[in-house]
């Protein structure tokens, strides 16, 4: 009685117009109102199935179906709605922004102020007069070592041990990725074994740039020229692919090992001296002395018939 | 025609702007050398159910070992678009346009003479070369 009672203010209410829905209803609060509807609805029907009835047309059938539609229906813009839930429910439970909040990253016009005194402003203005970023200052962020840009030519002094110690560095590091080292570290190393069917490297690194000019070319619909270097490259990548050379020919590791670069016979033949035509032949001294600038070339192995006295 | 011709077209794409469709063709002529381009272009009009002068083929490569060669194609919407919108090197492979054989030394030689003469005695050098050609 006091159920129906109540039921029935209620409804004179509404229809008299005491709650207002002309800005919509949360999306919330009627989600929450259909997931009761339909749980009182269920546990109706289970009361009536209990009870030994039939649900053939029952009312609550035809309710619960539409609740449910309602709900799917309702789920998408659940979806939109999940990035502002959460963050609501973020904030409300942390009581900041999240580190990683977008909102956080919003321009600081008093980071652009420099923050040094008056005089050093202008030593420091005088002296970037030649490079490009004369008025720009960073907000924040690392300091990174100063490259200037390249605008005028200069003075190229590097010395003969610098171009030592390049060449040293670039002997390690083809060293290091030789296939000597590279079976070295397999052994000592905890990781497991892989075997893949893996091409040289450099093989590898030419057919991925082949891949990548043929993609461009077969979507800008034209033909790239291939310069001569490339064109040496991709002979060199198809020739190593085709030939047994990996088996027998090791590259030079002694950059690491301190030793003296040992040149491969076979990759490297002596050139042999160029043919000097007749006219210009000089006299038989000179020949004496091309002689023994050949004798003392380190690689010479003449073959000198061994004289038994 | 030959039989065993085959012709994949791939990356299709109508460029309604310029009035043309292109494409990237395969072509597949296994055990033989590359076909001539006009073979290609009536196998090409009969697919795409148009006239074989509409149709324009460039950049052919031939990859290594034979039997497989890569290369271009477009299709016009009609003949006059042709002539406004493909290059005159193309249209000359078709016959559609003729490159005058201007000679070099000839041209040059103009040039030089006209750097002499000053004023309206420039134009009179360009009609003096004209009368020059209907001479020969």
């Amino acid at each position: 009685m006091a159920v129906t009672a109540q039921v029935q203010a209620l409804t004179k209410k509404v229809r008299a117009g005491a709650y207002l829905t002309e800005k919509g209803l949360s999306l919330l609060e009627v989600k929450d109102q259909l997931l009761l509807m339909y749980l009182m609805d269920l546990s109706h029907l289970i009361l009536e199935k209990a009870s030994g009835g039939s649900l053939q047309g029952h009312a609550a059938v035809l309710r619960l179906v539409e609740i449910r539609t309602v709900l799917e229906k309702l789920r998408p813009l659940d979806q939109k709605l999940k990035y502002q839930i959460d963050k609501l429910v973020k904030t409300a439970v942390t009581g900041s922004l999240s580190e990683n909040d977008p909102l956080r990253f919003k321009p600081h016009p008093s980071n652009m102020m420099s923050k040094l005194s008056s005089e050093d402003e202008e030593e420091v203005e005088a002296e970037e007069g030649q490079s490009g970023a004369s008025g720009k200052k960073s907000a924040n962020g690392t300091v990174k070592k100063y490259v200037p840009p390249r605008l005028v030519p200069v003075h190229y002094d590097e010395t003969e041990a610098e171009r030592e110690k390049k060449r040293l560095d670039r002997a390690k590091r083809r060293a290091l990725s030789s296939s000597v080292i590279r079976e070295l570290k397999e052994q000592y190393s905890d990781a497991p074994e892989e075997i893949r069917d893996a091409r040289h490297p450099h093989v590898t690194r030419q057919s991925q740039e082949d891949q990548h000019r043929i993609n461009y070319e077969e979507s800008m619909m034209v033909r790239l020229s291939v310069s001569k270097r490339e064109k040496g490259r991709r002979k060199r990548a198809n020739v190593m692919s085709s030939q047994l050379h990996s088996l027998t020919h090791f590259s030079d590791i002694s950059a690491l090992t301190g030793g003296t670069p040992h040149l491969d016979e076979d990759q490297n033949p002596i050139k042999k001296r160029k043919k000097i035509p007749k006219n210009s032949r000089k006299k038989k001294e000179s020949n004496c002395l091309n002689l023994v600038s050949l004798l003392e070339h380190p690689h010479a192995r003449l073959h000198l018939p061994f004289v038994v006295a | 025609m030959n039989d065993t011709l085959t012709i994949w077209t791939k990356k299709f794409m109508t460029n309604r702007s310029l009035q043309w469709k292109q494409m990237v063709m395969d072509v597949l002529h296994p055990g033989k050398a590359m076909v001539p381009e006009t073979e290609i272009w009536e196998k090409l009009a009969k697919m795409y159910k148009v006239t074989p002068d509409v149709t324009f083929l460039f950049g052919f490569r031939t990859h290594f070992s034979g039997g497989k060669t890569i290369g271009f194609g477009m299709i016009y919407d009609s003949l006059d678009y042709t002539k406004e919108n493909e290059p005159k090197h193309r249209l000359a492979r078709h016959g559609l346009y003729e490159k005058k054989e201007t000679s070099r030394k000839q041209q040059k030689e103009l040039k030089n003479r006209m750097k002499k003469a000053r004023g309206l005695q420039r134009p009179m050098l360009c009609c003096q070369k004209e009368r020059l050609q209907i001479h020969r």
